[in-house]
């Protein structure tokens, strides 16, 4: 029998009940602020990452694209009930924004083609990390730093996007801390059906985050703009001195397959070390994702150093969510 | 060429592709030290366990399509026809959508069973729609039509809103031959053995089929079962390749076609050989994408860049292929009673239109729910709903008449501006365009929609001039650009770059981006195309009957042909720049104005025109506002309900 991570259900990922308190005692802190100091704008975006970002700086926009599947894939924070669904990303409903009548859209470099469409309704800011660090030196993570500061001067919360800037830099200084020493080259995958996978390579906020805490990542291969890339498991044979990072969700089916994955029990980052689970981190634009990723992988690292090799160590022991 | 010299040139090709991929997995031709290697050694096991299962599992694969081809082709009488032509991947792919989304658990019984089962409920479908005609090869290619179309609109609608969660399903849609051990060809295996003995069983009554269909039952054969037999093996080999290693496109129309062009012209010569040459088509390209994708950061899935590379070959074949084609297709159309008064039919469709364009304007939800009308300020509505509702209208108009007319002037069923591949040219436009530009504008998008349309209507001018246009030849240029078209939506999918959603919303045909600036310039090219086709009527009405009698009475072919296809391309460019390649109205609305009895041209243009209005009227709306503020697309809602109902009349006639 092998243990089983978090099955492919990516709505089991919720916060618990320390980290939603949290987040009530934030939104009700943001409230106060917001209606004793003048009224803030009133922002609707279609992007999670954006929406991401605003709320974790306590000015939830008012409306967002396709929250159900913000739910699922973006583990936190949670937005506000009052946030409305305004409709598919890349299709927000234009009878319903206009009937809102926000003071500004929020959009990403992927939307840009509907900006003057949007402006219809109300003035529109492309707000984004991944066309603008392009070919250039400047890496993801100064992007994503320097979209959370605009973010703040649109929402006029530029005390708190420093802040937000601030509490992830300590988030990930204090998991640092906690890293087991000389721990290996991650390699972090995310199983996209048994022979494929996505690797999390230069250029994702995840191995940005993972680079700004000391682990080098193995992953030295082109990736996308997004700094992912989607491979045949036999791609990964050539890399031996790593350690795998399965992030979930892991499809359904993957984990029953994986001890008949010959492929899989063979490479040799998998015979060498033991491989590890996290659960879902969404990668594309929010701070938020990077401070829970801190946590989650040294989590996960300092179990796999205390905690015995499960017996078939092909396949990690699932770690349970914080 | 003989099939026998062709398929060893391409034994030779797949042999050096062959040493050529084993040398970079390997990293030498060292046999002996790949045999001496220990068994935990990675690239023995990657020899062993993948490299090798995977170019067995091509062979079987490219094998079962092919002899899957050459039993469609010949029970349905039709060269168009190929192994998904009457729905088994569609259903699949459907069915493990539905399962991914609802039912994950279902998943734990592994894909293929899932797969298989979608594929044997859609081929049930086609079968009984089909069998009060005792299953007559025109209607079956109608049901098998109507079905993919439903179930690819369906599983579209589902795509997009889900795109992440489904991004595993579109690498197995896209057909990646990927193994990690040898489970799939000990699957396989088996099912190829025992459809191709059924096939042997069978070759002598299926060769009868070659008659026309009274000599065939005076020879004693029941046409109902020899044909539910000879279907029957060709879908459980194709949904068994389906649920092992995906959709892989081409192979099952091409490799009959080629073998056929090289002198295979028996049905036992084309069942020998089209499934070796098959193997090893499918066995090339498969080497071929091995060698050149070294350090990709995305996937190249063999199935769909099969028929992605597949297409050009495909389009150079044809006009070679028409030449040699076999016996003479009986021309079998389904008998219809025509309307006594076509024009009470046609009046009270646009009443309709006009009732539909009133609800679609005023009615409507808000952000507090279902707002009466007049209560929302028209800003916030009704300029809005407009441009869409113009639009959608005059693109139902112009599908349908561009679908009347290609259907009058093919005498083919299947045939629809869509298949046309002018829309497809148009997708191939655009989705080139999103690829290589960030964030193209309204302008860019129109510009680069219309060159695909010019690209792929000089395309089919120039294959088709020689051959005087004839309709069959046409039709399969038109798919062939399909194939391009659909392989590289594919690639893009299985990509999962976050550029696609963008142009998955597109493709799926809404009206979400038409101004009122566009919706009118489109509404003046209707207007002048409808003027240009009405004094056509007397081509469109004598057509059908057939080139010679045409000429009898006077008709230039080529001249009439060429005229009617650009009006054609015309109509579906300017259509499909709206509500994108895929919204088979073009398709439905003819075919829905014949069953009602119209049957004269004038007669079923004008009614085709009124239900493709009504249809697309009514599905923008109904797209807009049941998942409110969520839209779905109106090309895919017309699908549906035009769909439901083709199937309804369908299962009647």
């Amino acid at each position: 029998m092998i243990p089983r991570p978090c099955v492919a259900q990516p709505a089991a990922i919720r916060p618990g009940p320390v980290p939603r308190a949290l987040g009530w005692l934030l939104l009700v802190a943001g409230l106060l602020v917001g209606t004793a100091a003048h009224a803030a704008p009133r922002l609707v975006t279609v992007d999670w990452g954006i929406a991401q970002n605003l709320t974790a700086m306590g000015a939830a926009p008012i409306g967002v694209g396709q929250i159900d599947g913000y739910r699922s894939w973006v583990a936190g924070p949670r937005l506000p009930s009052a946030t409305r669904e305004i409709g598919l990303r890349s299709q927000p409903n234009m009878e319903l924004l206009s009937q809102l009548a926000p003071d500004r859209i929020l959009i990403t470099e992927l939307y840009a083609g509907q900006a003057d469409r949007l402006a219809e309704v109300a003035p529109v800011s492309i707000v984004d990390v991944y066309f603008s660090h392009g070919d250039g030196d400047s890496d993801v993570w100064d992007s994503t730093i320097a979209a959370v500061k605009k973010l703040g001067r649109i929402a006029e919360r530029p005390a708190a996007a420093h802040a937000l800037i601030a509490r992830t830099q300590s988030a990930i200084q204090k998991q640092t801390a906690r890293l087991p020493a000389d721990t290996k080259p991650l390699l972090i995958v995310q199983f996209v059906d048994e022979s494929h996978v996505r690797v999390y390579g230069d250029g994702s906020l995840v191995a940005a985050t993972a680079e700004r805490m000391g682990l080098d990542n193995a992953w030295q291969e082109t990736t996308t703009r997004w700094g992912v890339a989607t491979v045949a498991l036999d791609r990964l044979a050539r890399i031996s001195d790593a350690r795998i990072v399965v992030m979930g969700p892991v499809p359904v089916g993957v984990t029953d397959k994986i001890a008949d994955n010959r492929i899989w029990q063979t490479l040799p980052a998998v015979q060498h070390t033991p491989p590890i689970y996290i659960p879902a981190v969404w990668s594309f634009g929010g701070l938020p994702s990077a401070s829970r990723f801190a946590r989650l992988i040294a989590d996960a690292l300092v179990n796999a150093q205390t905690k015995a090799p499960a017996p078939d160590a092909g396949w990690p022991n699932a770690a349970p969510e914080a | 060429m003989t099939p026998a010299r062709l398929c060893g040139v391409a034994v030779l090709v797949v042999l050096g592709l062959a040493a050529a991929a084993f040398t970079s997995v390997a990293g030498g031709l060292d046999l002996h030290r790949l045999l001496a290697a220990e068994t935990g050694d990675i690239t023995r096991v990657l020899i062993q366990d993948s490299w090798l299962p995977r170019l067995v599992v091509a062979l079987v694969a490219g094998a079962g399509l092919a002899l899957a081809g050459v039993l469609m082709q010949q029970t349905l009488r039709n060269p168009l026809a190929a192994p998904t032509t009457l729905g088994v991947a569609a259903g699949a792919q459907f069915a493990l959508l539905i399962a991914t989304l609802f039912a994950p658990v279902l998943l734990v019984y592994g894909r293929g069973l899932i797969a298989f089962a979608g594929g044997a409920v859609s081929i049930v479908l086609v079968f009984a729609l089909a069998w009060r005609r005792g299953l007559a090869p025109n209607v079956l290619v109608l049901a098998g039509l109507v079905v993919n179309l439903y179930f690819g609109a369906a599983s579209l609608a589902f795509i997009l809103f889900n795109q992440e969660k489904l991004h595993g399903l579109m690498v197995w849609g896209a057909g990646s031959l990927s193994q990690n051990n040898w489970a799939d060809v000990l699957y396989l295996v088996p099912r190829l053995v025992v459809t191709a003995i059924g096939a042997g069983i069978l070759v002598r009554s299926l060769a009868l089929l070659d008659l026309d269909e009274l000599n065939a039952r005076n020879l004693g054969v029941s046409l109902p079962w020899l044909r539910l037999a000879s279907l029957g093996l060709a879908v459980f080999i194709t949904a068994s390749v389906v649920a092992a290693v995906g959709l892989i496109g081409f192979i099952g129309l091409a490799a009959p076609a080629i073998v056929r062009l090289a002198g295979a012209r028996t049905l036992m010569q084309r069942l020998c050989w089209a499934p070796l040459f098959g193997a090893l088509l499918l066995a090339m390209t498969d080497l071929a994408l091995q060698c050149l994708t070294g350090a990709n950061a995305t996937l190249i899935p063999t199935g769909a860049t099969t028929a992605a590379l597949g297409a050009p070959l495909l389009l150079w074949l044809i006009p070679r292929l028409s030449a040699a084609r076999s016996a003479p297709r009986p021309r079998v159309s389904v008998p219809i009673a025509r309307h006594r008064h076509p024009e009470r039919m046609i009046g009270l469709l646009l009443a309709g239109v006009a009732v539909m364009t009133i609800i679609a304007l005023l009615a409507g939800q808000g952000a507090d729910g279902w707002a009466a009308p007049f209560t929302l300020p028209w800003a916030e509505t009704g300029a809005w709903r407009l441009p869409r509702v113009l639009a959608a209208g005059v693109a139902g108009v112009l599908l349908a008449l561009a679908g009347t007319i290609i259907q009058r002037v093919s005498g083919n069923p299947m045939a629809s501006p869509e298949v046309l591949g002018v829309s497809a040219g148009t997708g191939l436009g655009l989705l080139t365009l999103t690829w290589f530009v960030a964030a193209p504008g309204v302008w860019a998008m129109l510009g680069a929609g219309l060159a695909g349309s010019l690209g792929a209507l000089a395309l089919l001018i120039v294959i088709n001039a020689r051959a005087q246009f004839e309709p069959e030849q046409l039709l399969l240029t038109g798919i062939s650009i399909m194939f391009a078209f659909d392989a590289l939506q594919r690639i893009v999918l299985a990509g999962n770059d976050p550029r696609t959603q963008a142009a998955l919303a597109w493709i799926s045909g809404s009206t979400y981006h038409v101004t009122l600036a566009t919706a009118v310039a489109v509404a003046v090219v209707g207007v002048a195309a409808v003027a240009l086709a009405w004094p056509l009527s007397r081509w469109l009405d004598i057509l059908p009957l057939g080139a010679p009698t045409a000429r009898a009475v006077g008709i230039h072919i080529t001249v009439s042909r060429l005229a009617l296809l650009g009006l054609v391309a015309v109509l579906t460019a300017a259509a499909t720049l709206i509500v994108g390649p895929l919204s088979f109205v073009g398709l439905l609305a003819p075919h829905l104005a014949r069953l009602a009895g119209l049957a004269r041209a004038r007669a079923q243009m004008g009614g085709a025109m009124a239900i493709g209005a009504l249809l697309m009227i009514a599905a923008d709306w109904v797209g807009r506002e049941v998942l409110f503020p969520m839209e779905i697309p109106a090309g895919l809602v017309a699908t549906l309900i035009g769909g439901s109902y083709f199937m309804y009349r369908l299962r009647r006639i």
